[in-house]
């Protein structure tokens, strides 16, 4: 029995500044299984994958992972010592090169050379061999960029078995993926199965756990809640144990009376300003009310992200359609013009579009509201720091002090600059592009809390969000986007999950 | 907290810089050691030593902020350069005839026609980085090419002569010595109150204040160096003209980067230029802006150049770029952009002009000096990444 464990998680602790990721975690994985990770954001899912990865060496985390009985351990940074032990990972976001062919990619690094010089026909043969091993239908000179989203993802597995994987952890595979891919995906997986990989599949999309895993971990606020058969599970235990906690807990309960209509959308339409010729929103309508919290759901693709980008004049070439602020008709061109009239926008990305990493807290909290404490030349210092102080208390900003690097904070702290940043334009709308996402718990609570406090003083808040139940925890209405349309309107009333979820797969 | 705690922690705060500063030291110790009677520390060398640092300091100045927003200069040598020769052509050629006897006028005139020169240029390469979108590598790569075509056209292949009285002080002269305490005395003044006034201010605000000691003592401190440089380069002929120049510039430029709206850009596009569009930030016209003044200050540099060796030449200029870059490397800023500091990339161009004088004290062939500079530059930047991974 103990030798049918191949990866064995005994009380594994990982500690971030003000942050524990992994709670004394334990679990166990069998060989040649399909072991399905499921947790909520911030759950603990990525830490875990970055230790098997070695992006956390060991000596970083409390515990200890037996690999095949013996302990793991990876040195700093050493991905590639994680993957000639036979565990390798396909991330979420693709690493192929794109300009290379389906076979350079997968021997990129260890091409097969006879003095001194690549022996191609080996490396293609090699190719071939491996992709028809484990049935993947892609051409070995196939230039990756021309390949759709699930070919590449092929790729990339078979790039990870090409190095004799034993372990392989799949990080949200399918999202990206068409219904016919998915299919396609999960063959693929049970061929994997019967040639004896271990794989580690994690997913949001529950019903991927029913379809093709032998055993769930559910991980929830960094700890390990339960290891079981997923025959002995069913998608309301499944939820039940991700989220722990009655949905009143979750959502703190605002007291807001959304006033008059300050902000209507009227079938905005736009295209990619590189590509003019690809339609990303194709009639949008909505309105907004002063103190209201507007939900947008829709699933990946759908526009969301395009939406706001555009409304905030940093994406999309509007074609057609209106805005109007308190009822007059405005053109934004820039973030520049959003920010005069009184509209911000906490962006998707934190780090990539949010924060100026490598910068103190306080810069990063002034950086757009410079001109408040500028006379023709010179910056007031001393008032920059005055308002910065006052916005990090008013939002219980963990930090040492204002001058440390923002990298050095937690995720929820630097979603909390972020914020920071954009309050202090004291902003009429504030667009919030997926507020919560990879941040604890904890600070989600906080978030939302802020959020109802903003609302209640008059501040009209539009809230991007993949979280179902986070939409229907803090929205007023929501707006479903489905194919860069705004496929309906739903009253928090008479919203539900299967509503929406209807909606935003156009099946309403 | 007591003061010494307090200092260690200053020290530990800006470690970079110190690590700089004790580098500077090193050099300067090892040089006085290796030449005879300590001279390589002694006045009238000290006093050059700092005068040969200032043309390449100039451009060093403004290419922190190119390479803080991420971009790169290339041309700034040959760009300097071709003001010299310019400037040498007005003053060989032109204001005799137009001006005669009139040298005050005249080099007035040169400076502004210098700047002018510089400024447009910076200009044109701007425009074309910014609103054209074609990468600042290649522009000025190009401009260089261009600018050193423009030099031969000017001066024909031959050295024109900008040795003339009033022109040459900017470069060679010296204040008197009355005149450098009155200005030490100013300094020190300023530093005081300046330390005061901060103190005031941020009561005033009801921030923490720093310990009135540790205040004091970075202020007597800094005081101490202004005084101990004057009355060095008094024991010679005074302070040097061009090194006052270049102070100022670079305390300007240095206010600029922290004080201002447009410095606060700069590092905000190196650092994250996703995240300074997001906040509202005319990237385009900051760049276009940074490459202006970079312009600006080659014109300066331009100038300097000409006044300093007396001539403009079919040469001047030539691999200051490297310097300068090189100069900011040293002084920590980072080719990745969104990071470095004009102070830093002042006392790089000294550690630069440092190891120049030194070696050619110890009468090291050329071939050797570059050598040596190129380790240097290495050694500097690989202990820079390993206390970094290693810390």
């Amino acid at each position: 029995m103990d030798n049918d464990i191949i990866l064995d998680f005994q009380n594994v602790t990982k500690k971030f500044p003000g942050v524990i990721a992994l709670d004394n975690v334990s679990m166990q994985i069998r060989r040649g299984e399909i072991h399905g990770l499921c947790g909520e954001n911030g759950a603990g899912k990525s830490t875990l994958m970055k230790i098997l990865s070695g992006v956390y060496p060991y000596g970083s985390y409390e515990g200890k992972i037996l690999y095949e009985g013996r302990e793991l351990r990876l040195e700093d940074r050493s991905i590639r010592q994680a993957i000639e032990q036979g565990i390798a990972i396909v991330y979420q976001e693709l690493t192929l090169v794109p300009g290379m062919t389906v076979g350079e990619n997968i021997f990129l690094g260890k091409e097969p050379v006879e003095n001194g010089s690549i022996n191609w026909d080996k490396l293609y043969a090699e190719t071939r061999e491996i992709l028809t091993k484990y049935k993947l239908d892609v051409s070995p000179q196939a230039v990756v960029k021309n390949l759709g989203v699930g070919k590449m993802q092929m790729v990339e597995i078979a790039k990870a078995l090409s190095e004799n994987a034993k372990i392989l952890i799949l990080d949200e595979p399918t999202s990206a993926l068409s219904k016919t891919e998915i299919d396609k995906l999960m063959e693929i997986l049970e061929t994997l199965k019967s040639h004896g990989v271990t794989c580690i599949y994690i997913t949001h999309k529950l019903e991927e756990f029913f379809r093709i895993t032998d055993n769930v971990t559910i991980l929830r606020d960094g700890k390990a809640i339960t290891t079981r058969p997923t025959a002995s599970l069913n998608q309301e235990s499944l939820v039940q144990n991700m989220v722990g906690r009655e949905m009143k807990e979750r959502f703190p309960k605002g007291n807001r009376q959304p006033g008059d209509v300050i902000f209507e959308v009227e079938n905005l339409q736009a295209v990619d300003p590189n590509e003019p010729s690809h339609k990303v929103l194709s009639g949008v309508s909505f309105n907004l009310k002063r103190g209201e919290i507007l939900g947008i759901a829709g699933l990946m693709g759908s526009g969301r992200t395009e939406l706001v980008t555009t409304i905030f004049g940093e994406y999309g070439k509007i074609t057609a359609g209106t805005i109007k602020l308190e009822g007059k008709p405005i053109q934004i061109k820039s973030a520049r013009d959003a920010m005069k009239v009184g509209i911000s926008l906490v962006p998707e990305d934190r780090k990539g579009q949010g924060l100026v990493l490598i910068q103190a807290i306080l810069r990063n909290i002034s950086l757009a509201n410079l001109d408040q404490f500028s006379g023709f030349f010179r910056i007031d210092q001393d008032a920059e720091l005055a308002a910065a102080t006052q916005q990090g208390k008013n939002l219980a900003l963990k930090a040492s002090s204002l001058q440390a690097p923002v990298s050095s904070l937690s995720g929820g702290n630097q979603q909390k600059v972020v914020i920071a940043k954009w309050l202090l334009t004291q902003p009429k709308i504030l667009i919030m592009d997926d507020p919560t996402r990879g941040i604890d718990v904890g600070a989600k609570y906080e978030i939302y809390k802020l959020m109802n406090e903003l609302a209640e003083n008059g501040v009209s808040i539009i809230m991007i969000s993949s979280d179902l139940e986070e939409v229907l925890g803090m929205s007023d209405r929501i707006v479903v986007m489905h194919a860069g349309r705004s496929n309906g309107t739903l009253e928090i009333a008479d919203a539900t999950q299967e509503k929406i979820m209807a909606l935003a797969t156009g099946i309403a | 907290m007591n003061l010494f705690t307090e200092i260690t922690k200053r020290f530990h705060d800006n470690i970079q810089t110190y690590t700089i500063i004790l580098a500077l030291v090193l050099i300067w110790a090892l040089f006085a050691l290796m030449t005879p009677n300590f001279a390589y520390l002694q006045p009238q060398n000290f006093s050059n030593l700092f005068r040969q640092m200032t043309v390449t300091s100039f451009l060093a100045a403004g290419m922190v902020l190119v390479i803080v927003t991420g971009n790169i200069d290339l041309s700034v040598g040959k760009l300097a350069g071709f003001v010299s020769v310019v400037v040498a052509f007005f003053q060989a050629r032109v204001w005799n005839t137009v001006i005669p006897d009139q040298p005050v006028l005249a080099a007035s005139l040169s400076v502004v026609i210098g700047l002018l020169t510089g400024t447009l240029f910076g200009i044109l390469q701007g425009y074309i980085i910014s609103y054209l979108s074609v990468p600042a590598f290649i522009v000025t790569l190009g401009g260089m090419f261009v600018l050193r075509g423009g030099i031969l056209i000017i001066t024909q292949g031959k050295t024109i002569p900008a040795n003339q009285p009033a022109f040459s002080e900017i470069a060679q002269g010296y204040l008197p010595p009355w005149a450098g305490w009155v200005l030490g005395i100013i300094v020190v003044a300023l530093l005081f109150f300046n330390m005061f006034n901060s103190r005031l201010r941020k009561r005033k605000f009801g921030f923490e204040v720093a310990s009135f000691n540790i205040d004091l003592l970075g202020t007597i401190f800094f005081s101490t160096l202004v005084i101990a440089y004057i009355f060095i380069v008094n024991r010679y002929n005074g302070i040097q003209v061009p090194v006052l120049l270049l102070a100022i510039t670079a305390l300007i430029m240095a206010y600029v980067s922290n004080n201002t709206r447009f410095g606060r850009y700069a590092y905000a596009i190196g650092g994250n230029r996703e995240a300074a569009r997001l906040s509202g930030i005319n990237i385009k016209r900051n760049i276009f802006m940074v490459f202006v003044l970079m312009g600006f200050l080659c014109g300066v540099a331009g100038v300097a150049l000409a006044s300093y060796v007396g001539y403009g030449t079919t040469a001047a200029g030539e691999g200051y770029e490297l310097d300068a870059i090189a100069a900011c490397i040293l002084g920590g800023t980072s080719t990745l952009g969104g990071v470095g500091t004009i102070f830093g990339a002042m006392i790089g161009g000294l550690i630069m002009a440092s190891l120049t004088n030194g070696l050619q004290m110890l009468n090291v062939p050329a071939a050797y000096q570059y050598v040596v500079k190129g380790a240097v530059l290495i050694l500097a930047v690989f202990l820079d990444v390993y206390f970094k991974k290693n810390r």
